[in-house]
């Protein structure tokens, strides 16, 4: 409970000082905003907690989450519909969750190796199946190769999944809704199965575990497969949400931004911490700061500092209480 | 399936119907000694918008006008997006932007310029979104105009090879097929075919002249991409003769020299840029680029801005018509004026674009 605390403390600071900054960062409209970037940065930080909670860490987030955007334009302009789509990416996204796990655990690769050259081989595919690719490119009834027939299930599941109507008009943050699902099912497999003792287990002492009867590799192996599949989700929401997305561009630097909330959650980089809790308000706080930069209308060259300090104080200040809740227990 | 789809359908089309609020600019207007909020953001990082920006704080005082001015850190349309909701739920009077990906952000810039006066500038979208006017040039008659520059550079054909940051944007598209247009017509499409004396690289024949992968080499926005891009074309051209490369880009004809620095090659290869960027400038002045085609993005802040003020105060003469902002060419020694396709295009001298550049960037502080 106490390593929660602090991320509590600061997201809770942290939307005060947006709520206190401009009169309309309280509108409900702007907190449905937030909330929407907050669901699309959390589902792939559940994926990276739980790669780092079994003490590996996963560098190809970003690559497979436009490569997996990338891959769903360009199939349903094959002529896959949508529905299908959808499940041949998630389904790319396990095979490439299912080679970094293999790579990791069968012929003993470094985890930062293995997942760095994967961020830039899914990147290279990403650049190498398409270029720009959006839901117009797709549905374009100008196009004598586009599908207009798709043009009304990607507006159906841009609904369901990220909230948006036929407009375009976001009505509810429908990726968040979707990140406290997923989160409460990983919550329930983390918290209350023998998997999550099996994942803490491998994290805390790998050589315990496997003296107790563990299968470390299979589990490492589901874990990887896991993340790599949530980033798959993750692309498909990326298209779904976005104008369109750039092969070079799309979810880059994402991996950093997962790790970074999974860390901020509560998440060890030594691996054998985290709770799903604490994952979804790490996943938190990024959105809330680039939402106040926003609206404040900081000058452009000041942003990226001025992001990185707001997270680094609070990193700071997140490590100081969880210093002396330890103190004080002892 | 089907029923489902319906539901899907149906659910949707009532959350747009409940959602479509219909009040068009509603927050465009503000009462009589207000000052209007304005959002300029642009398509990328780089000093051509350092120019836009200071052309817009200019106007932001003249006009009285609370500015904001981004330029986001990637030419992504997924970065710009947010930016622009997020100004329209600030209560902005008018946004300016760049568009990246006009058939991609057509349904988000209909949905915004809905509620806010919505200009778009150096990059154009359809009319059809509903925006004010489009500042900027006509980028398939600038890309002419460069394409004009490299029958000059090369009269006797050779070959060329094309830079820019993506291949989809509007001025982009223009900027690409203007210079194909002039250097192939009538053959427009190109002829595909080999390298008459290096047959390992392929292309398309324009006219006389041979592009090279018989495509534009696309790069993602600034960065070191858009330098090993031509060091790369370079490497493959080696012992070709007559080459012109050609930066579509404010950053490609800085990317190209440096380029051909590394390879010993300034002076052996002609090189013609686009935009005003201060290197490409300079390296004009000294003979080391033939020349480019400028936009004065400092003329775009400050129209963005003069024509989204005069409408958030009820006035909309301002609005600019298409083919009403012209661009120039600027060469090392200038010339007289050029009437083309019905267009004056005066011819100015490097030094002193330059000079003037730096006044306009001094004259405001960024």
């Amino acid at each position: 409970m106490t390593r929660i605390l602090g991320i509590v403390g600061l997201v809770t600071a942290l939307y005060a000082a947006l709520l206190l900054s401009t009169p309309p960062a309280g509108k409900t409209d702007n907190l449905i905003d937030v909330a929407n970037l907050q669901g699309q940065y959390g589902i792939v930080t559940l994926g990276a907690a739980l790669v780092i909670i079994v003490g590996g860490i996963d560098l190809s987030i970003g690559s497979v989450v436009g490569c997996a955007a990338v891959l769903f334009g360009v199939v349903m302009k094959s002529g896959v519909h949508p529905y299908a789509a959808v499940l041949l990416v998630l389904a790319f996204g396990a095979t490439v969750g299912l080679v970094n796990g293999l790579l990791v655990t069968r012929l003993k690769l470094q985890a930062f190796l293995v997942t760095l050259c994967g961020m830039f081989v899914y990147r290279g595919l990403a650049r190498l199946i398409g270029g720009t690719v959006s839901r117009n490119w797709v549905t374009d009834p100008r196009d004598p190769a586009a599908h207009p027939e798709f043009d009304q299930p990607l507006r159906g599941l841009r609904f369901l999944t990220i909230g948006k109507d036929f407009n375009g008009e976001l009505l509810f943050p429908g990726e968040f809704v979707l990140l406290l699902v997923l989160a409460a099912v990983l919550g329930f497999f983390l918290h209350r199965t023998a998997y999550g003792r099996y994942w803490y287990a491998i994290g805390h002492n790998e050589l315990a575990a496997e003296y107790a009867g563990v299968n470390v590799n299979r589990q490492r192996v589901m874990v990887y497969v896991i993340c790599s599949t949530l980033a798959a989700l993750a692309g498909v929401l990326l298209f779904l949400n976005s104008p369109s997305v750039q092969s070079d561009a799309g979810g880059s630097s994402w991996e950093l931004f997962a790790i970074l909330g999974a860390v901020l959650g509560g998440c060890s980089l030594r691996g054998g911490e985290g709770t799903a809790v604490g994952m979804v308000l790490g996943a938190m706080v990024m959105p809330v700061v680039d939402n106040f930069v926003n609206l404040r209308g900081m000058k452009s060259d000041g942003i990226p500092a001025v992001i990185g300090l707001t997270l680094l104080v609070g990193t700071i200040i997140d490590e100081v209480i969880r210093r002396r809740s330890k103190a004080g227990k002892v | 399936m089907a029923l489902r789809l319906t539901f899907l359908t149906a659910l949707a089309a009532f959350a747009a119907g409940c959602s479509n609020s219909g009040n068009n600019n509603a927050a465009s207007t503000v009462p009589a000694g207000t000052k209007p909020k304005i959002g300029v953001v642009t398509n990328t990082t780089d000093p051509f918008w350092d120019l836009c920006e200071a052309g817009a704080n200019k106007a932001a005082k003249d006009f009285d006008v609370d500015l904001v001015f981004r330029q986001p850190e990637k030419l992504d349309a997924a970065i710009q997006m947010p930016i622009i909701d997020a100004w329209v739920k600030q209560g902005m009077n008018g946004i300016a932007v760049s568009v990246i990906d006009p058939k991609g952000q057509e349904e988000d810039l209909t949905r915004i310029a809905k509620k806010v006066s919505l200009v778009t500038m150096d990059n154009d979208a359809a009319e059809s979104t509903g925006r004010l006017c489009y500042i900027g040039v006509d980028n398939h008659e600038a890309g002419r105009a460069a394409g004009r520059m490299v029958k000059k550079a090369l009269p006797n054909g050779g070959t060329i090879a094309l830079f820019i940051g993506n291949n989809s944007s509007a001025n982009a598209v223009g900027r690409i097929s203007g210079v194909l247009d002039e250097l192939g017509t009538p053959e427009a499409n190109g002829t595909p075919g080999k390298h008459p004396t290096k047959p390992e690289v392929n292309g398309k024949f324009y006219g006389k002249y041979f592009l090279v992968d018989g495509e534009a080499k696309t790069d993602g926005g600034p960065g070191e991409k858009a330098v090993t891009n031509t060091r790369d074309v370079l490497g493959r051209l080696e012992g070709v003769t007559d080459i012109c490369m050609v930066g579509l880009y404010a950053y490609n004809p800085p990317a190209i020299l440096e380029a051909a620095r590394a390879k010993s090659l300034v002076g052996k290869i002609k090189i013609v840029g686009f935009d005003e960027n201060l290197e490409t400038l300079k390296a004009i002045d000294k003979g080391e680029i033939e020349g480019t085609v400028w936009q004065d993005p400092f003329n775009y802040g400050y129209k963005s801005v003069e024509v989204l003020a005069a409408a958030a105060r009820g006035d909309k003469s301002k609005i600019v018509g298409k083919g009403q902002i012209p661009y120039r060419l600027v060469t090392k020694d200038g010339g007289p004026d050029q009437t083309t396709n019905g267009l004056v295009i005066q011819n100015l001298k490097a030094a002193v674009v330059e000079k003037k550049i730096r006044d306009d960037l001094a004259s405001v502080k960024k």
